[in-house]
């Protein structure tokens, strides 16, 4: 016959060879492979302090004829530690969710099974397809004081562990993360970045239920984030930007009323407007070159100075009283 | 697009946001006075509280599904009942605490002040719907509520505790409630608000 047998690590296991007698020859392979006979006390397989390597398929085989008297399939796991639950609501007021996991694994199949009692009312937590280890509950009643209490039991071969968590319908609302996050440029700005976003898409009923968003920026070369709070609307902007410094920037979200603040968006990257660079022109580059050579100051042609009517003297020696007094100060600097 | 607000549709908006700010404020004083108020008569702040008479549960099935008559009504009813209960712990607090917790007397005055504030505000929002306002004194004489018995010093702690945490969630309930009223009335043409639809 065959079967499962479950061991914990560490274990001493003894296997008999089905019903034959303690002093039969017999053979036992494991995973195929013929086993030390000094593994063997009589007929019996003796396997002292299993390890997870020590899974797998034994075999039993009479000593003269090899029939197979007897099959079993080693498992070697652990019992379940206590399991971590979650539960949350990202769909408000629709309903709310709990997921789990285990903190270490067993290494052999695990059930669990999850109960929801809401006073003295079972409800049921319907299991999602995937991911496999979560489940979801409808809101029957909203704005009850009476708490919710779910218990987690898992159980495996070895043993069997259980936690319960109890809470408030309003403590356990925590929306997804804003979607959509774009942060642009604003033309002829050098120091403001436009940000938009949208509410999640889990979010049933933002009109009814508002969220409100916190949002964080910061230049990359710095660490320290500036925080702004935003009690409605989808966008901000951001005026107080570095110029020319590309920017990190995330936004959160929470139920105007009651929960917790979202995780943080994805992060989206912007770097404030800057003006183009002005080309300059041979004979610009050549004037740069003689200005800086001598002490005459002569400004680029593009460069407006003065206005028409400020202006005093005639033909080559026009000035205009700025470059007058520049050009004063400057004779004073070579002197 | 919808069409130009008539002036009530405007008036209703206006009232409704204006509950909204205040139960929202009368929901942060709650909050306050409960802390305070489980610390200073010595409560453990996790206990849980049976559902007891008199005291309106702000618990709800089919929130969604209700209409904005029911809502109002169901909101006037709630907080005139918290009036009664309030007053009754503010002398109940008098009579037993002194001068010890004046502090807590004065926060207890502050909160039935706003619920009555609060209470007269959805009358107003009801008589514009051209509502009938259930009166109260009829009320007390068809139903009436429940004398409320002579309870222990315990006893009345723990009533104390459950009707501030009844209140917390009927101040967001309210800000819930009112929300919902301000949206505008789906099909146009139609009266404003308060149609008895969901």
């Amino acid at each position: 016959d065959s079967h499962v047998q479950y061991e914990r690590v560490g274990a001493d296991v003894t296997m008999k060879c089905g019903s034959m007698d303690w002093d039969a020859a017999v053979t036992w392979t494991a995973n195929g492979t013929d086993i030390d006979e000094s593994h063997l006390n009589g007929s019996y397989l003796i396997l002292k302090n299993v390890d997870l390597s020590q899974s797998g398929q034994y075999s039993c085989y009479e000593g003269s004829s090899w029939h197979l008297k007897y099959q079993t399939y080693l498992r070697v796991g652990t019992p379940p530690k206590e399991p971590v639950l979650m539960c949350r609501s990202n769909n408000y007021p629709k309903g709310f969710y709990c997921s789990w996991h285990l903190p270490t694994p067993t290494y052999i199949p695990n059930s669990f099974n999850i109960s929801v009692i809401h006073g003295t009312k079972d409800m049921v937590c319907e299991k999602d397809a995937i991911p496999k280890n979560r489940c979801h509950i409808r809101y029957l009643q909203l704005f009850s004081t009476v708490k919710y209490k779910v218990t987690l039991t898992v159980t495996n071969p070895l043993g069997k562990n259980f936690t319960t968590l109890t809470f408030d319908e309003f403590a356990i609302v925590k929306p997804d993360p804003p979607e959509s996050v774009v942060a642009k440029p604003v033309p002829n700005n050098p120091r403001r970045l436009e940000v938009s976003w949208q509410n999640p898409s889990s979010w049933p009923d933002p009109e009814s239920f508002p969220l409100k968003f916190f949002l964080r920026y910061r230049p990359l070369i710095l660490d320290q984030w500036q925080h702004v709070e935003l009690s409605d609307g989808t966008s901000h902007t951001i005026t107080d930007a570095y110029a020319g410094k590309e920017y990190i920037i995330q936004v959160a979200a929470k139920d105007n009323d009651i929960g917790t603040w979202s995780d943080w968006s994805v992060a989206v990257h912007a770097t404030p407007w800057t003006e183009e660079p002005k080309h300059l022109t041979t004979e610009a580059q050549i004037a740069e070159t003689t200005s800086a050579s001598t002490s005459s100051f002569m400004a680029p042609p593009t460069t407006k100075i003065c206005d028409k009517g400020a202006v005093v003297g005639s033909g080559a020696m026009a000035v205009c009283w700025t470059a007058g007094l520049v050009m004063a100060a400057y004779s004073v600097l070579f002197i | 697009m919808a069409a130009a607000d008539s002036p009530s549709a405007a008036l209703r908006r206006d009232l409704c946001s204006r509950g909204i700010r205040l139960a929202g404020k009368m929901r942060a004083d709650v909050v306050d006075l409960l802390d305070a108020y489980v610390e200073q008569q010595g409560l453990d702040p996790s206990a849980s509280v049976a559902a007891m008479d008199g005291v309106p549960l702000a618990a709800v099935e089919r929130w969604d599904e209700q209409t904005g008559t029911q809502r109002l009504l169901e909101n006037l009813a709630a907080y005139r009942a918290f009036r009664a209960l309030l007053a009754q712990m503010l002398e109940e607090q008098r009579e037993q605490l002194g001068e010890a917790d004046a502090g807590l007397g004065r926060a207890l005055a502050a909160v039935l002040l706003q619920v009555s504030a609060f209470a007269y505000h959805l009358e107003e929002l009801l008589r514009l719907e051209s509502r009938g306002i259930p009166g109260e004194e009829e009320e007390e004489e068809e139903d009436g509520p429940p004398p409320l018995p002579r309870l222990s010093l315990f006893e009345q702690k723990l009533r104390g505790l459950g009707v501030l945490r009844e209140l917390a969630q009927w101040a967001l309930r309210s800000v819930r409630d009112l929300r919902q009223l301000a949206k505008p009335s789906p099909a146009p043409g139609t009266a404003p608000g308060l149609a008895d639809s969901p």
